[in-house]
């Protein structure tokens, strides 16, 4: 019998009875044959290794993190609930003390969803990491936690999500924007003004292989975590860096993503995307799991795998050397925030930081307008207010009091919501107040 | 007329019943059991029943042996040569079940396709040093050989070089992982591999003995049926091929005999308080429970499909200790009772002190309590009051974290978790010795209907008697590929691009009526129920290319008849 040196908690919700749509990569057969591998490997005997069921995650749970318009039930479904009550169920096992590790193989994934939610994006409607993380931190208390996503595709979401949040720090691994969706996520990107250098974005040339990906791990991303010091570490683990992702460029293999693991040693794991269902996810999940564990892992092997080929060539290692050498910057000594005067890229007017965003939701086919405002407050983190029009729809108003809130940020919030409904044309109101915990809809 | 045979740990139990409207215990006897003869046990309780009823009416023979789990317990297991050929995964080394373990090169994946063909070099080189060794049993297995057999069937056909189809003078029998059921979990494949081999030339030679046993007593008619642990029996010809599966059958006995016995039709928890332990089964809406995965055998697990029993150290025979203030049972047995002549205070001894009940000499029960009790400045009526409070605690407790273990079971469908059924057991049912003294105390633990059937001191022989044959199979089909694949049966067919779930869940349904038909049971088609049925409809690129169907398909482990009223 195995025993692991670290009692691990897997929650594995494949979801058989969800799909997008009967062909979409995102279907019911994504997970089937990992479910075969695992259950073939005997993983779930191996002592110290536990399966546990989701829980469903609430609206509540929802509304804590997203404004989602026109409600919570009319964007979500039930697999999303129990998706994000998969994440749920792994922040509670580490912060109860049940297992050392958690790890969430669950589906539909969920970093593409942004603070604001009309649809869905990149196969996510909501993201399953930002509602486990604000579940762990308003009922166990505010934590310093860092996010490292290493799906392929940027994970813009919880980027926007945690974009002026200075106790949250996100790192995203991912093929560079220039070559894949969503396009976005290149190194200038650093945070708001109240969280210069907390976003930190590593975009990497297509066909990098293992070996550029544990070079930007121990050059970039540990001596930054190690900074930090956060309480959680969380991977959004996404496997389609895997050589045989159908749907992106890169050269990154079953073993790699064990030894990443391994090296980044995150408390939780929340499974993103991956869609080579056969070639790769069945191997890439089993050896994290086994990483996660600190079991051996050093037998895990795709069936074809070749290490020359797919080995990056010379020039992709020059490149991601020389940004290993520049990134660490941007987080240690990150430049002041300018005002350039570009509404995209945000500009400061009185106490107010404001943005102009376009999003497209590529899965629904919907296209949204918003503008973002945050108080630039000494006290606090300062009041969040988004605006938000999606396609010819109404007009909608979201208002977060941040949870460390100064008592005028928070009078000037619910200053902000009466005005709305009074003298305001927004058709629904959101109001988030993580200070007080409550959580409010008008107009619905 | 059938008879029910439970070969316990202590005592042999027999009954013979009567079917007729409603069945009837005709007679019953009780034996002790003598572990190094068991066949001597088998035939005394056989010849105390006989004696008591007209033996042209048997028409049937259920037993429950502790054979092949003694063997395992006791290492007195034949050595095996077990070969496997494992791909990428974890290293298979950590399953070495003994010292002649082979791993040869070679891979299949998840779908079945064979990724890197067996290395024969290396299968020859393994096969000769078995040899050597002086193995004549093998145990084949490959991972994803219940989705294609081809290199257990390549190590099969090495082992047995031989040109008679009979009998092969290199090996006397060969396991291949895949006939083991269609389940999937490679380390516990070889385990029950490693396990059926190990005793099978000590079952073959027991089942060989009651064949010739029963020959001599006249009976060489009556059709014999073995016990397995999920609470079915299968016919004693076909056990012999299959002997891992009557490991751990006891506790099913007596799960058995408690379903003949009462009508349970709620979430109810079951009770079996023997000398040594209690074991706690649960019901869900009156079906007992299975084991999800199969049972530990000694410390691997296995494929051996069992109902789910937990126990717990507390029995009658369990000891008294006493440690701080708290007052504790068991987990250490230390008997006989002094009311039965031990010298150390049981459980039982406290149930007679409190009047609970009149086992063998109460008075030594209460003269033993007060002196253990005052030399620890304790009355006697505290120690055994607290005693008796503890041991019901204890169960309690431990009923409660079955159940709860239960109700965490992982889901795998939005439908399951959100109309996913919780048990609330709305009854206890207690059997064995301290049944009826435990039952007030535990009726005020647990604060259930708390019920004690009669005939409760040979329910598990009743339970043996009554026990139908079951058999289980899973259909594995992938429409891409054209194949369907039954791996217990080693059955291959090519299916058309159209085949589908509905297709799958006739054949496996006719697959299986037709296995029991061969093995000389009927089986009602409404018996043979769909447990599992899934079809996944398999992309490359955008288009859809085939169909990956599973159905598993059983015969629900049962009785043939209640004594209860039907209601």
């Amino acid at each position: 019998m195995i025993k692991s040196n670290n009692t691990l908690g897997i929650i594995f919700f494949p979801a058989f009875d969800w799909a997008i749509s009967p062909t979409h990569p995102e279907r019911q057969e994504r997970l089937l044959y990992t479910q075969d591998q695992l259950r073939e490997e005997g993983l779930f005997d191996i002592e110290g290794i536990t399966e546990f069921k989701p829980d469903v995650a609430s609206v509540e749970d929802v509304e804590r993190v997203h404004f989602c318009f026109p409600d919570v039930p009319s964007v979500v479904t039930r697999s999303h609930l129990i998706s994000a009550g998969g994440a749920i169920k792994a922040g509670d096992l580490i912060m109860e003390g049940q297992t050392d590790r958690a790890f969430a193989m669950v589906r539909p994934p969920g970093h593409h969803a942004m603070k604001v939610v009309h649809g869905s994006r990149g196969f996510c409607t909501i993201n399953i990491e930002a509602i486990m993380i604000e579940h762990i931190r308003e009922k166990y208390g505010h934590k310093r936690i860092a996010i490292v996503d290493t799906d392929c595709h940027h994970g813009d979401g919880t980027q926007d999500i945690y974009w002026h949040d200075p106790d949250t720090l996100f790192i995203s691994l991912h093929q560079d924007g220039r070559t894949l969706y969503p396009g976005t996520g290149f190194p200038r990107d650093l945070g708001g003004p109240n969280a210069m250098g907390r976003t930190l974005n590593i975009p990497l040339p297509p066909n990098t292989s293992d070996e550029g990906f544990l070079m930007a791990v121990e050059r970039v991303v540990l001596p930054i975590l190690e900074d930090f010091k956060p309480d959680l570490v969380i991977n959004s683990a996404g496997q389609d860096n895997h050589f045989s992702d159908p749907i992106t460029n890169m050269n990154f293999s079953a073993g790699g993503y064990a030894a990443m693991n391994d090296m980044l040693k995150p408390d939780i794991a929340v499974l993103e995307g991956g869609y080579s269902i056969q070639g790769a996810l069945p191997y890439v999940n089993l050896g994290i799991c086994l990483a996660m564990a600190g079991v051996d892992y050093s037998h895990v092997r795709e069936p074809n795998y070749n290490a020359e080929r797919i080995r990056q060539d010379a020039r992709t290692t020059e490149y991601i050397a020389e940004l290993c050498k520049q990134l660490p910057a941007l987080y240690f000594d990150p430049p002041k925030f300018v005002s350039k005067g570009d509404s995209r890229q945000g500009v400061i007017t009185g106490d107010n930081y404001v943005r102009h965003k376009q999003i497209y939701y590529d899965t629904d086919g919907i296209n949204e307008v918003q503008q973002e405002s945050v108080t630039l407050c000494k006290q606090c983190r300062g009041l969040y207010k988004v605006e938000t029009r999606a396609d010819s729809g109404p007009l909608c108003l979201g208002v977060e009091i941040p949870v460390n809130a100064c008592p005028e940020c928070r009078a000037k919030g619910y200053q902000t919501v009466e005005d709305a409904q009074l003298k305001g044309t927004y058709r629904y109101v959101q109001l988030i107040n993580r200070r007080d915990k409550e959580y409010i809809r008008y107009g619905f | 007329m059938l008879l029910g045979i439970d070969v316990g740990g202590t005592h042999t139990d027999a009954v013979a019943i009567d079917i007729g409207d409603k069945p009837t215990v005709v007679a019953s006897c009780k034996v002790p059991t003598r572990h190094d003869d068991l066949l001597s046990s088998v035939t005394e309780a056989l010849a105390a029943i006989l004696d008591r009823i007209d033996r042209n009416a048997v028409t049937q023979l259920n037993l429950s042996t502790t054979l092949s789990t003694n063997a395992i317990v006791q290492n007195k297991t034949e050595d095996v040569g077990v070969i496997v050929s494992a791909g990428p995964g974890i290293d298979p080394h950590n399953f070495m079940p003994c010292k002649d373990f082979y791993v040869i090169d070679g891979s299949i994946d998840h779908r079945g396709n064979e990724v890197r063909a067996l290395s024969t070099h290396q299968l020859a080189k393994a096969v000769d040093a078995c040899r050597e060794n002086g193995v004549r049993v093998f145990a084949a297995v490959s991972k994803f050989s219940t989705r294609n057999p081809r290199h257990e069937n390549l190590i099969r056909r090495t082992v047995c070089n031989c040109k008679s189809v009979d009998a092969c003078e290199h090996a006397d029998f060969v396991t291949q992982g895949h006939q083991l059921g269609g389940a999937l979990n490679f380390p516990r494949r070889v385990a029950t591999a490693y396990f059926n081999c190990a005793v099978w030339r000590l079952y073959n030679d027991f089942a060989t003995a009651v064949e010739e046993a029963l020959d001599d007593m006249g009976l060489g008619n009556v059709k014999v049926n073995i016990l397995k642990a999920d609470g079915g029996t299968m016919p004693l010809p076909q056990s012999r091929t299959l002997p891992v599966q009557s490991i751990f059958s006891g506790p099913a006995a007596s799960v058995m005999g408690i379903i003949a016995l009462t009508d349970i039709f709620h979430d109810s928890i079951i009770l079996d308080i023997g000398g040594t332990t209690t074991d706690i089964a649960v019901f869900a809406d009156g079906a007992p429970l299975i084991e999800r995965e199969g049972i530990d055998i000694g410390s691997h697990p296995t494929l051996v499909s069992a109902l789910k029993v937990h126990s717990i150290g507390i029995g009658g025979d369990s000891a008294i200790s006493v440690v701080g203030p708290e007052v504790r049972v068991g987990p250490n047995r230390l008997g006989p009772s002094v009311c039965l002549g031990g010298e150390r205070v049981t459980l039982t001894d406290a149930l007679n002190y409190t009047g609970a009940s009149a086992v063998g000499d109460v008075a030594a029960s209460r003269q033993a309590i007060d002196a253990y009790a005052s030399a620890r400045t304790l009355t006697g009526g505290k120690l055994a009051g607290d005693a008796v409070a503890y041991a019901a605690r204890a169960i309690q407790d431990a009923a409660r974290a079955l159940v709860d273990e239960i109700n965490s079971k992982p889901v795998y469908t939005i439908h399951e978790l959100l109309e996913g059924k919780r048990i609330v057991p709305k009854k206890v049912y207690l059997m064995g010795g301290p049944a009826e003294a435990l039952k007030d105390e535990l009726r005020e633990r647990f604060q259930l209907s708390t019920e004690v059937p009669a005939n409760f001191d040979v329910a598990n022989a009743i339970g043996a008697a009554l026990t139908r044959t079951t058999w289980e199979l899973e259909l594995f089909a992938d429409t891409q590929r054209h194949v369907l694949f039954i791996p217990s049966l080693s059955y291959r067919e090519n299916v058309p691009s159209g085949y589908d779930l509905e297709d799958a869940k006739r054949d496996a349904a006719n697959q299986l009526t037709m296995q029991l038909d061969s093995m000389g049971v009927f089986l009602r088609a409404e018996d043979a129920q769909i447990t599992h049925a899934s079809s996944f409809n398999m992309v490359e690129g955008y288009d859809m290319v085939g169909r990956n169907i599973r159905v598993k398909c059983q015969v629900r482990p049962g009785v043939i008849k209640t004594f209860g009223e039907g209601r």
